[in-house]
């Protein structure tokens, strides 16, 4: 193994969550994601030698892995469920449920069946990314990126109160 | 229930069930296969040179040591028409071979991956269909100048009692049946292969139209 891969594993390894994140909101299911995993950490390899530091790795990472996950389709079917299996809502009411969780619940059931762009944007904005760095990763502009943010929280709001009420 | 109040929580959400990777993990990844629609244009690209470098200076070779005038043009013309088709496919991979290792915003990597899926479709089109005049015209020439009769041909000829109009008129049907459904069948085929992505890429890009 030469020093540059050597570096590169070693960045890799120090943002794993990134890769992780990102395999988690556009794949369901887990043999999707391991191979997900696997095209993101491919495609940031073959693309590792154009990476010049001017970005932090990890915002470079974002992009590769954003890029990998957005235009990777599965051609089976299973992709016409949103759920996973965990994400399946309960048949029984157990006794002891917290809130907050159930409305993490509903929220990231919300998310995760946002569109694909719309996924991008709201993955970097919990990562606490200004609008003018979303719209470096994304391509458009910051004042499209706000407006876009606003219509994807109202969708967001009414969705999470849809699934909270089914949970 | 607003999603800046469950940030936090959403964040942990995300990195529910996920294994620990070591640096042992990545280097067994870095050893995969890439599964990725780029990945499978580039093994189709090296399958069409690797068939060009084959056949170019097979052809050559036919027309150059033939002895029959129509096998020497037949060949000669597909060699030749090989080549440049050869340079093209290799254009395309160095096209794809620089995409790949780019790293570009979502918006622009999505306008360049359909101008890229347009422009091998409509290569590999050019290609099929370059073929099928030269090799619909150099078949009716052959089979013109060939002197042995075909005795199954003949005898159908005689038991149908085909008369030379209704012969031609065959001719020209099946050759019009044989080129559209060739087309058709070519459209068919690349459609099946990259149609449906392309038109998903499309939907997505437009999706980041400005406002």
């Amino acid at each position: 193994m030469d020093y540059k891969e050597k570096d590169f594993i070693q960045l890799l390894n120090q943002n794993q969550k990134i890769i992780h994140k990102v395999c988690n909101l556009y794949m369901n299911w887990q043999e999707d994601k391991e191979d997900l995993f696997q095209e993101i950490t491919l495609q940031a390899w073959k693309a590792y030698s154009q990476f010049r530091g001017e970005a932090k790795f990890s915002t470079w990472l974002y992009r590769v892995a954003l890029n990998t996950a957005i235009t990777f389709f599965r051609k089976d079917k299973k992709n016409a469920f949103i759920d996973t299996v965990s994400e399946m809502p309960e048949l029984t009411v157990p006794m002891d449920r917290d809130p907050i969780e159930d409305k993490t619940k509903a929220m990231y059931e919300a998310i995760a069946a946002l569109s694909k762009i719309d996924k991008a944007i709201v993955m970097l904005y919990l990562e606490d990314y200004s609008y003018a760095e979303i719209s470096e990763i994304i391509g458009i502009t910051a004042n499209n990126i706000a407006v876009k943010m606003n219509r994807i929280k109202v969708k967001l709001r009414e969705a999470t109160l849809k699934n909270f009420e089914r949970i | 229930m607003e999603l800046d109040e469950l940030k936090g929580l959403i964040n942990q959400k995300l990195m529910e069930g996920s294994p620990n990777m070591t640096e042992n993990n990545f280097t067994d990844l870095l050893k995969g296969k890439a599964s990725s629609v780029i990945s499978k244009i580039k093994k189709s690209l090296w399958f069409e040179i690797a068939c060009c470098a084959l056949v170019v200076p097979l052809f050559i070779g036919i027309a150059l040591f033939s002895s029959h005038s129509s096998l020497k043009i037949y060949f000669g013309l597909f060699g030749a028409i090989f080549i440049p088709f050869t340079l093209i496919f290799f254009y395309l991979l160095k096209k794809i071979n620089e995409f790949d290792q780019s790293v570009l915003p979502i918006k622009e990597n999505l306008y360049q991956l359909i101008k890229m899926l347009e422009d091998f479709t409509r290569r590999y089109f050019q290609f099929n269909m370059a073929l099928l005049p030269i090799c619909f015209l150099l078949a009716l020439y052959l089979g013109y100048n060939e002197k042995e009769p075909i005795e199954i041909l003949d005898n159908l000829i005689n038991k149908f009692k085909v008369t030379k109009s209704i012969y031609i008129g065959f001719i020209i049907g099946y050759s019009i049946a044989m080129v559209v459904g060739l087309i058709y069948l070519t459209k068919w085929y690349i459609r099946k292969l990259y149609g449906k992505y392309i038109d998903q890429l499309k939907l997505l890009l437009a999706e980041l139209k400005e406002d």
